[in-house]
């Protein structure tokens, strides 16, 4: 089960280390106090390998991003920005050993986080020693934010619990014939894909709406028919899927195949991803999902961050993508307003001013509360036309949200 | 307390799944039966049968189901290389032990390999039918599943023609049960047993396929099979075809019916729990008859 995604990628991991032994060979030899001319270095663990390669790679390639487009600038305060990448084989014992030697043995400037909760929460808790300011680009579940971090700030709109809270609003103020009476929530044993589930579980009952089919299911299931079996009986008006990638789209296509009907859909990440389409046959219609970002999104970073990254990546950036590079952004603000980047003093400083200020992003203009939440919600899309689009909240939308959903 | 609909519904899905199963566990049984070999590289291939249909579709824009045209007898010359070179060389003593170790590695080498070439996005076959179903008494059958089941009921339908009407069906089975007596008799068993692990590999091109139909695959997808597959054989009772396909279709059956009251994590541990049984009360197997008792 653990083996989950576990691919091994000589390549990368050989790429990574050969990097890893330049980068070591190439910088630290002064050790000493930071000059005006040395870089600011920042210290990252990722999942290059293990169960998490696939987004860890993605949230590498937005820190490079991010470190590219800023040096292209001429860097923070003056001084060019270096990134040493660890790889922690999305374990998380190596994960705090990363960071323990990153911040302690080769005394990084600034460290960020690595991907998902699980690394996320051990990786915060060696920076909250180290007293270092913690933005990270992964950590969603609501656990991350229970642990009374002080340190810790999650860089996207919203965290797992509040991605459909755009979506629970707009069911609550339909009027009451229209509404959906009664709702089936299949959701994986994940804190993250159950927190997005849950969260708009209990907005909706709440608002009245009846839960009649609640599955949990373990992340290695591969037949998803039982659990479409148990959805289509109950005849639920609405379905909400509280999913990865590749459970999102065998349980679509189950309930497909049992040709269950409901008035609205609505799956976590697997919608959003490019593959999504083509996977469910492009019987997408209707299906709604939450995301914390867009290509198309008019703010004027993420225009350049779009433009930019295509042009050193060859693809248009993702959500994972674009976490890191917002991480990297509440980072530079903070290090620009405050006027330094060292351990010490100085991060007491950074926490400060992130907490006490709101940063223009690529997802938009963000801030957090207490615990490092950020205060706000996912958009909410919707395949509409053979193409997703932003159908919530209003002052966003392309397009207007389509309900009851066509047939599928 | 569910209702008729649903309990028919899952009772059809059982069956669906149960026979996927039995395919997908008849090639691990021969190997057993045939030799002693844990063969836990078995579902790796399963994934590699897999992912050449999916290629075989959406570079070649060939049916799947076409593309065991050429995997059939490419594993079937696999399993027999791998048996003659690999499995062969390992010392009688301590062949069911050393095979895991060998076949794991084998496993792991597919896995990278896949990785490398094809890389670790999730893939799927588009297929036009892919969501059609029809409807029987209220409850509705998937056209895929039902493929996928045809594929398995033919397959090993074969098989067991091919093992009881045919000299070289005789000449394994023999192979199977006494393995000196039948050299005395002037078998030569050591290809009959080469054979028997290509017919193995053969079923996993075929049960590969069916897997890709209707489900989504991954590189490492495999290790999320090996132990139901193995828990099926051994309920079935180790090398017996019929068994493991009696098994299958009876946790298959049992998985669909008890995911209604339990939930999917649970129904999940009825694998285990059957493996259990089996090993605490009749080792030999439940389904398994006289040619499992040797082991």
């Amino acid at each position: 089960m653990t083996t989950r995604m576990k691919r091994i990628q000589w390549m990368t991991a050989l790429g990574a280390s050969l990097t890893l032994a330049l980068t070591a060979c190439g910088g630290g030899d002064d050790g000493g106090s930071a000059g005006a001319d040395d870089p600011i270095v920042v210290g990252i663990s990722l999942p290059l390998t293990g169960d998490f390669s696939e987004p860890g790679k993605g949230v590498q390639r937005g820190y490079e991003a991010w470190a590219k487009i800023t040096n292209d600038k001429g860097g923070l305060l003056g001084r060019k920005v270096e990134l040493k990448i660890l790889d922690d084989q999305s374990n998380a014992d190596r994960v705090v050993a990363d960071y323990e030697q990153l911040i302690g043995k080769d005394n990084v400037d600034l460290v960020v986080g690595p991907f998902s909760t699980r690394l996320v929460v051990p990786a915060a808790r060696v920076a909250e020693e180290y007293g270092m300011l913690f933005v990270e680009p992964a950590g969603a579940a609501k656990e991350v934010f229970e642990q009374g971090f002080k340190n810790l700030f999650y860089a996207a709109p919203a965290v797992a619990n509040d991605h459909y809270n755009h979506l629970a609003e707009y069911i609550l103020a339909l009027p009451p014939d229209q509404r959906p009476k009664t709702a089936a929530y299949a959701a994986m044993d994940d804190p993250f894909a159950q927190g997005t589930a849950y969260g708009l579980k209990e907005k909706l009952e709440a608002g009245g709406v009846r839960t009649v089919v609640d599955e949990v299911y373990p992340p290695n299931t591969t037949d998803f028919g039982s659990i479409a079996a148990k959805i289509a009986a109950s005849k639920a008006d609405m379905v909400v899927g509280g999913s990865q990638y590749q459970d999102g789209v065998n349980l679509i296509v189950a309930l497909q195949q049992l040709r269950y009907q409901p008035k609205l859909a609505a799956f976590s990440t697997a919608p959003t991803n490019p593959e999504f389409a083509a996977a469910i046959g492009n019987k997408t219609e209707g299906i709604l999902s939450p995301t914390g970002y867009t290509q198309d999104a008019k703010y004027p970073s993420n225009t350049e961050f779009v433009e930019k990254y295509t042009a050193q990546f060859g693809s248009p950036p993702e959500e994972d993508e674009a976490n890191a590079y917002t991480t990297g952004q509440v980072v530079a603000a903070a290090v620009t307003a405050v006027g330094c980047a060292e351990q010490g003093d100085c991060q007491k400083k950074l926490v400060e001013w992130v907490r006490t200020n709101t940063v223009e992003t690529v997802v938009g203009p963000l801030s957090w509360d207490e615990t490092g939440k950020p205060k706000g919600a996912h958009m909410i899309q919707q395949w509409v036309g053979g193409k997703i689009q932003i159908v919530l909240p209003a002052d966003a939308k392309e397009t207007d949200l389509v309900y009851p959903k066509p047939a599928w | 307390m569910p209702s008729g609909a649903l309990l028919f519904q899952s009772i059809i899905l059982g069956l669906l799944l149960g026979g996927l199963y039995a395919l997908l566990a008849a090639g691990l049984t021969l190997y057993f039966g045939i030799m002693r070999v844990v063969m836990i590289a078995h579902s790796a291939f399963l994934i590699l049968a897999a992912y050449l249909a999916w290629w075989s579709h959406t570079r070649l824009g060939v049916d799947p189901l076409l593309s065991m045209i050429v995997t059939v007898p490419l594993f079937f010359a696999c399993g027999v290389l791998l048996q003659r070179v690999l499995l062969a060389r390992l010392r009688p003593v301590t062949l069911t032990m050393m095979s895991v170790l060998l076949t794991f590695a084998i496993a792991v080498l597919i896995e990278g390999l896949l990785g490398y070439v094809f890389t670790g996005t999730q893939r799927r076959i588009q297929l036009g039918y892919g969501s059609a179903s029809f409807g029987i008494f209220g409850a509705r059958v998937a056209v895929v599943k039902l493929i996928a089941f045809g594929l398995a009921a033919v397959a090993l339908l074969t098989l067991y023609l091919l093992m009881k009407k045919t000299t070289f069906g005789w000449a394994l089975r023999a192979t199977i049960q006494h393995r000196d007596a039948a050299r005395l008799v002037g078998i030569e068993t050591e290809r009959v047993a080469g054979y028997g692990f290509g017919l193995g590999l053969a079923t996993a091109a075929i049960g590969g396929t069916a897997l890709a139909l209707d489900t989504t695959i991954y590189p490492s997808l495999h290790w999320h099979w090996i132990g139901p597959l193995m828990a099926i054989i051994v309920v079935g009772g180790l090398g017996s075809v019929p068994g493991a396909a009696m098994a299958a279709m009876v946790l298959g059956m049992l998985q669909s019916l008890l995911q209604i009251p339990l939930g999917t994590t649970w129904a999940q541990t009825i694998f285990y729990l059957a493996l259990f049984a089996t090993l605490a009360f009749r080792p030999q197997g439940f389904f398994g008859g006289r040619l499992a008792q040797r082991f």
